[in-house]
């Protein structure tokens, strides 16, 4: 009997560690006409100017959606041809307030080929309250078309002031850096020092290593890039911050708080090679990444955020063709893996994935997008938490009252000081809503947040009720 | 009752084998996953042709055990400079030693085929000894003679890995006597005549080896081509 009893309390320890067997629920039914189709990048902005986010999920041969959540359903709201053209085969966005009229226009890059000179060019989307028009359609925009493969787009607010530019990552040709000047949009990426060739896949923007905005480029058959902003010009310090990992092949890669201590660090996977957590110590990153979560797949998007609200991030990797995986950032830079059922997809062919609180009920959902080789529909999750779990969720929004991409947010209480950023794109091929989501840890009091906005500059602010989206506006 | 108790604890660990899986925290050396992140410091110019030395030098140079010696030189291509797959299987050959000129037997882990005929025919072997964390060691090492005053330097090598004007550049490889260590030959010990019969039987290090050392330098196409041999020869 004694024994009996040793094993039910050696139970009691273990099973909540894996109670989390059933992490997910499947949403994919509030999916209207959900049809198979190969898609690609997701990104979420406010497509129509209503107020609320918007899942846009490209389609490669099939049209571009914008996925608004309507009366419990996501329906698609936009059937326009500049918007939807599925001629052009997009596989990358990203969302950003460009000509700072307050609202964010859509770049969607286009690949019709896998490497090199490619037949259509890119579309920068602008909505003008009626129609979406194609800022590459004008004619004094048609200078420097970009004619090159690409695989993933970010948005850089590289001088901190609001003027947001384009980081276009090309693949067998160079890459672009678009920004309005006098009015016209121009290719800056010489003068900016960022105009390499390489097999550009992911690309992140952030406050990384400086106090402005900088940006790391994972790449296929080369370097990494880690452009160190110098005054609004960039100077790769991949190999001095070693992250060229020049052997290994880029793709899903997030800006992530490992360590819960007030810094974004890079989690970056690797086509069929190690996925690595590099955390910055001593002006150099070290790789922390351990098995399971290094062990080689075929992934795709990289996802790190806090689905369950329990105060502790989650890693969602989404590969093609082969298992997603999920993991959850534990204190100290622990990696544990988290057994998946629901969103396992060991059929799927996931070549994105998004999260959004597109409901605004406080818990993220999570937007898989898959094609490729295989047509197959979009799906949606969402973690299974109990009503007891509380969050917060921060939205900065710059001085034209754009969503602030690219700024950290930094919750400070007496648990963690926990850093996001406000998602620039295109961790490959995707955008994740611009919204810092946290979820409050048990025991957790005195919270505070920081915003550091994209000049470096911060302020930071007292919270004393939790369960909502603070809005707060840059002077 | 002993049988329940049996139960209980192999309940317990299995259960606590099953945690601690899924605990990113192993402390299980990756040896192919540091030489791949360290890739790049080995080889600045990513230029890695017949640089074995160069990993051999890097791996020696690591404050590491007898045993992690072992395990590091077991993944790359001491005449191509290649990375090898941690799964690879050696090829069973024979070097001749310098001093004694004695066949000496053992594992030499090759990118491919051609690259065990090289370093069969343009290489050979020294006993080392070195002091590891865990003690002092002596093993068989593959060594070149100093091909720094060759007129025909391969150009498609990085010559500054390897020189420092005529001498060997002691601070890129490993200088032994006056040659360049290019690997480790594995488990090597003096030859049995059943073993040299077996090698020259074997349909690599036998027949396809004879063809290949008796090609014209110009007609070498697989492996590195000529690159090594003009290094090494």
């Amino acid at each position: 009997m004694k024994y009996l009893k040793k094993l039910i309390i050696f139970f009691v320890i273990i099973i909540p560690t894996y109670s989390s067997a059933g992490f997910f629920e499947d949403l994919t039914s509030i999916i209207s006409d959900n049809p198979k189709r190969l898609s690609y990048g997701v990104s979420v902005t406010d497509v129509n100017q209503d107020g609320n986010f918007d899942f846009v999920v490209t389609g490669f041969g099939y049209p571009n959606l914008a996925l608004s959540y309507e009366n419990g359903k996501l329906i698609n709201i936009i059937n326009q041809k500049k918007f939807t053209d599925e001629f052009r085969r997009t596989i990358g966005v990203a969302a950003c307030d460009i000509d700072k009229d307050g609202y964010e226009e859509i770049y969607f890059l286009n690949t019709d080929t896998y490497s090199g000179t490619k037949k259509y060019s890119d579309r920068l989307i602008d909505f003008d309250g009626r129609k979406f028009i194609d800022l590459f359609e004008t004619e004094k925009n048609q200078k420097d078309l970009n004619l090159t493969a690409g695989r993933s787009v970010v948005c850089v607010d590289r001088k901190g002031d609001g003027n947001y530019g384009i980081y276009v990552a090309n693949y067998g040709g160079p890459t672009r850096f678009y920004e309005y000047s006098n009015d016209i949009i121009i290719d800056k990426s010489v003068q900016l020092n960022l105009a390499k060739v390489t097999g550009g896949r992911a690309v992140v923007a952030g406050h990384i290593i400086s106090d402005n905005i900088d940006i790391f480029a994972a790449n296929e058959r080369g370097a990494n890039f880690l452009y160190e902003n110098k005054k609004g010009k960039f100077l790769d310090v991949a190999y001095e911050y070693r992250v060229e990992d020049v052997l290994q092949n880029g793709r899903g890669t997030a800006l992530s708080d490992i360590y819960y201590r007030g810094r974004l660090d890079i989690l970056n996977g690797n086509w069929g090679g190690f996925h690595r957590a590099y955390v910055l110590k001593n002006n150099i990153f070290k790789d922390i990444a351990k098995p399971p979560y290094d062990e080689p797949s075929r992934i795709r998007t990289i996802i790190s955020a806090d689905f369950d609200n329990d105060g502790f991030d989650e890693i969602f990797m989404n590969n093609i063709g082969e298992k997603n995986k999920l993991f959850k950032i534990l204190d100290n830079g622990v990696i544990e893996q988290i057994p998946l059922d629901i969103a396992l997809e060991k059929d799927g062919y996931g070549t994105g994935a998004a999260v959004a609180d597109i409901d605004n009920d406080g818990i993220l959902e999570l937007l898989v997008s898959h094609g490729e080789s295989v047509d197959q529909p979009l799906s949606l999750y969402k973690a299974k938490i109990d009503s007891t779990k509380k969050y917060l969720r921060i939205k900065p929004l710059n001085k034209y009252g754009a969503p602030a991409r690219g700024a950290t947010v930094t919750l400070i209480s007496n648990l963690r000081k926990h850093s996001k950023t406000i998602d620039a794109g295109s961790g490959y091929l995707c955008q994740m809503e611009p919204v810092a989501h946290y979820g409050i840890r048990k025991k957790e009091k005195n919270i505070k947040i920081q915003i550091k906005w994209t000049n470096g500059e911060t302020k930071i602010m007292s919270v004393k009720n939790l369960n909502q989206t603070i809005t707060i506006k840059q002077k | 009752m002993k049988f329940l108790n049996n139960i209980v604890k192999f309940t317990v660990v299995c259960a606590l084998t099953l945690l601690f899986s899924n605990i990113s925290n192993s402390s299980e050396k990756n040896y192919y996953k540091e030489l791949i992140t360290d890739w790049s410091r080995i080889f600045p110019d990513q230029n890695r042709n017949a640089a074995g030395p160069k990993f051999f030098k890097y791996i020696i140079d690591k404050d590491i055990t007898y045993e992690d010696f072992i395990e590091y030189n077991k993944l790359y291509c001491a005449v191509s400079g290649s990375l090898i797959d941690p799964n690879a299987e050696p090829d069973f050959l024979f070097v001749s030693e310098r001093k004694t000129n004695e066949k000496i037997c053992g594992d030499y882990y090759k990118c491919c085929i051609p690259c065990s005929c090289d370093v069969m025919k343009y290489s050979k072997v020294e006993k080392m000894k070195y002091k590891f964390i865990n003690g002092l060691k002596e093993f068989y090492v593959f060594t070149i003679k100093n091909p720094c005053n060759k007129k025909d330097f391969p150009n498609r090598v990085n010559r500054n890995y390897f020189c420092d004007g005529e001498k060997i550049n002691n601070d890129q490889v490993y200088n032994l006597n006056g040659r360049v260590v290019i690997g480790l030959l594995h488990k090597g010990r003096s030859c049995k005549k059943v073993e040299i019969d077996f090698i020259r039987s074997h349909q690599i290090t036998g027949s396809f080896c004879e063809l290949r050392n008796n090609t014209p330098l110009e007609n070498l196409e697989t492996g590195m081509g000529d690159i090594f041999i003009k290094l090494a020869r």
